[in-house]
């Protein structure tokens, strides 16, 4: 095996998806128009959520605690983007294994076997090229982002930490969607699976309100739930500052989702193309 | 197009490599195709199959799906460096289980094979760099233009970047795609879907190219450009192991053949060998009650009373007699099926094809080809105008 020849596969794979990717409608569709109703949709639908008071109890005269205080930051818009850059990293990342499921079906992916290239190389330059999708994508949300007002707290480095997690978290989901197309070998499935057990996720986190604002039972799932740690990490680069638990935090449950996701993907892998 | 691959390469025996020297520098006026079929069978008075000799050797190949589907049921052959070799069988017969056990993409059950003197247990890997492979299913990616997919695959097969691009425009001109090479391949027609797909498996020069079902679900115009492309391949040098559910195609393209039915094989030898091994007209006849084993039975017993019969089969829709004058016999053959109360449906006179042949080791005739529907997408309908 010669590292020369891996890393001219792997860029070869790699350099395919990219083209593909850049080629069909639906990503147009994932990266612009879906953030944007996201933002407008939801921004609007919810934007009385920062007129509420709580009253705080004890208090004389009454005080009221405002969205504000529970949210760091009184534009919902700025809030929420983050959900926005969650939900665009998980759609994306649950159309990874349709694109592995189309090798499949179409015959490419014998098309590949066949060749004298390292069977890893196949999964490796997907993975990457998922990433580098997610990347993009995460880019245009915050553009979009900057465009209707929103606000980075923590600056530049803060963005770049904010790109990262994007990245890795989508790299890490993407493992699961790519499992469930290797596992069913079929890209209805495929989504259905993913969208079952995602959005679900998304909306029992703190990603769309903050904690306190949950319901009893939404708080307790949303507790446990990883993607609440992604989440509030990004919240904190965009609204407070740099909190080194959070993220630390967040960058566990990363490792972790990705070390889980990408094994068993691989095994999968590794049992599909060994026929 | 000139592959001067085969030039000198290992494991070939000396008076072998002059042959196949030949070949790829063809000397004018000498037809370069009885160049191969000299190659094919060179070496007089060896009897053996040697390593050399054959550039594939199976032996005893079992492929057993779960539960106990015995796709591919202990067969053996070889496949002399030069020749085209084919299987010839039905639908589901095992052609493509044996093509994917030998191309890497199945594991066997049990058997051996060698490819090029390579072990496909222990040296798949090394294999895989002198083989090429176009499915029965065409494997090109929609997205990429025909280049890109063709350059794609020089990167695969670690052709060196300098060489890539001539090898490309070089085989883009070779199937003919030189006006829509730059166009994705979702736009492409069947026809042109299935040259890339051909020049996608050329571009390393294989040494031993793997053909599963070419033709099929092309028109005949189609189909016999790919033929005539085939032949070209072969009278340059490569060896080139093809399956076809097609009798004329086994017929025209094929050196030597294997007629395989339900994993096993049931007759193998020439094209010409094999129709002769009949040796008689073959009078076909249909009968109305199509299959009843009673009739066929008093309608072959009606039949083997008629001197000059050789022999009497049943197949599937009644009985086939062979016969050396076959015209002449005709008439005395209905005669006795009327006296013997059997109601002809159809009644077929011909001399020997592969048809026969097919219908004399197997007692049927090849079954018709099944439609398989298009797998459905859910992101991008498909684009396969002509398929």
């Amino acid at each position: 095996m010669s590292v020369s020849n891996y890393l001219v596969e792997v860029n070869g794979i790699f350099g395919r998806w990219i083209k593909k990717t850049l080629r069909r409608p639906q990503f147009l569709f994932f990266s612009l128009v879906q953030p944007i109703v996201w933002f407008v949709l939801f921004t609007q639908a919810f934007s009385s959520i920062t007129n509420i008071s709580v009253p705080i109890p004890g208090t004389s005269p009454q005080l009221f605690k405002t969205f504000k205080d529970f949210a760091g930051t009184s534009s919902y818009l700025t809030f929420f983007s983050a959900a926005v850059i969650i939900q665009t990293v998980i759609s994306s990342a649950m159309q990874s294994g349709i694109g592995m499921v189309t090798d499949l079906e179409s015959g490419y992916m014998d098309k590949m076997r066949v060749a004298p290239i390292h069977r890893s190389a196949i999964l490796m330059g997907k993975v990457l090229s998922d990433g580098v999708r997610i990347l993009i994508q995460t880019a245009v949300i915050m553009i979009l982002g900057f465009a209707l007002g929103v606000t980075v707290a923590t600056g530049v480095g803060g963005l770049l930490l904010l790109f990262a997690i994007a990245m890795t978290f989508g790299i890490a989901w993407s493992g699961i969607s790519t499992f469930i197309g290797l596992a069913t070998k079929n890209s209805e499935a495929t989504l259905m699976i993913s969208i079952l057990t995602t959005f679900p996720l998304l909306f029992l986190s703190t990603a769309v309100m903050p904690k306190p604002l949950l319901q009893d039972w939404i708080q307790t799932v949303a507790t446990y739930n990883p993607m609440s740690y992604v989440a509030d990490a990004l919240h904190g680069l965009i609204i407070t500052g740099f909190d080194w638990v959070g993220l630390g935090y967040a960058a566990l449950i990363i490792l972790a989702v990705g070390a889980i996701s990408l094994s068993a993907t691989t095994s999968m892998f590794r049992r599909t193309v060994s026929g | 197009m000139n592959f001067g691959y085969l030039k000198n390469h290992e494991g070939v025996a000396p008076a072998m490599s002059q042959q196949v020297e030949q070949i790829a520098s063809p000397v004018p006026g000498a037809a370069p195709a009885t160049g191969a079929k000299a190659a094919a069978s060179a070496a007089p008075g060896r009897k053996v199959i040697t390593k050399a000799d054959a550039i594939l050797l199976v032996k005893y190949l079992k492929k057993v799906f779960d539960p106990d589907i015995r796709a591919v049921d202990g067969i053996s052959f070889n496949v002399k460096r030069g020749e085209i070799f084919g299987f010839l069988g039905p639908n589901g017969a095992g052609k493509s289980t044996t093509i994917k056990i030998i191309t890497t993409l199945i594991q066997k059950t049990s058997g051996t094979v060698f490819v090029d003197g390579l072990d496909l247990e222990h040296q798949p890997a090394k294999i895989r760099e002198i083989i090429g492979y176009a499915a029965q299913d065409v494997g090109v990616d929609d997205d990429l233009t025909g280049r890109e997919n063709l350059r794609l695959q020089t990167r695969f097969y670690h052709i060196p970047r300098s060489e890539s691009e001539d090898r490309v425009n070089l085989i883009i001109k070779t199937v003919g795609l030189e006006d829509s090479a730059d166009r994705r391949a979702g736009t492409y027609s069947g026809g042109m879907r299935r040259r890339l797909d051909l020049a996608m498996a050329l571009i390393s020069k294989p040494k031993l190219l793997f053909l599963d079902e070419p033709t099929t679900g092309l028109d005949p115009q189609n189909r016999i450009s790919v033929w005539n492309y085939i032949k070209s391949l072969n009278e340059q040098g490569m060896t080139i192991f093809l399956t076809t559910q097609y009798m004329e195609e086994a017929d025209r393209l094929c050196d030597r053949l294997c007629i395989i039915d339900h994993g096993r094989i049931m007759a193998q030898g020439t094209p010409a060998a094999l129709k002769s091994e009949i040796g008689a007209d073959v009078i076909q006849i249909a009968l109305k009650s199509d299959g009843e084993k009673k009739v066929q039975d008093i309608a072959r017993e009606a039949l083997r009373r008629i001197p000059g019969v050789q022999e009497v089969q049943n197949y599937d829709a009644g009985v086939a007699a062979y016969a050396k004058n076959g015209p002449s016999l005709v008439p005395q053959i209905v005669r006795m099926l009327d006296d013997a109360g059997v109601q002809i449906a159809q009644l077929t006179l011909s001399a020997p094809s592969l048809d026969d042949v097919f219908l004399k080791h197997t007692g049927h005739q090849m079954r018709s080809e099944e439609v398989k529907p298009p797998s459905r997408m859910i992101w991008g309908a498909r684009r396969r105008p002509s398929r």
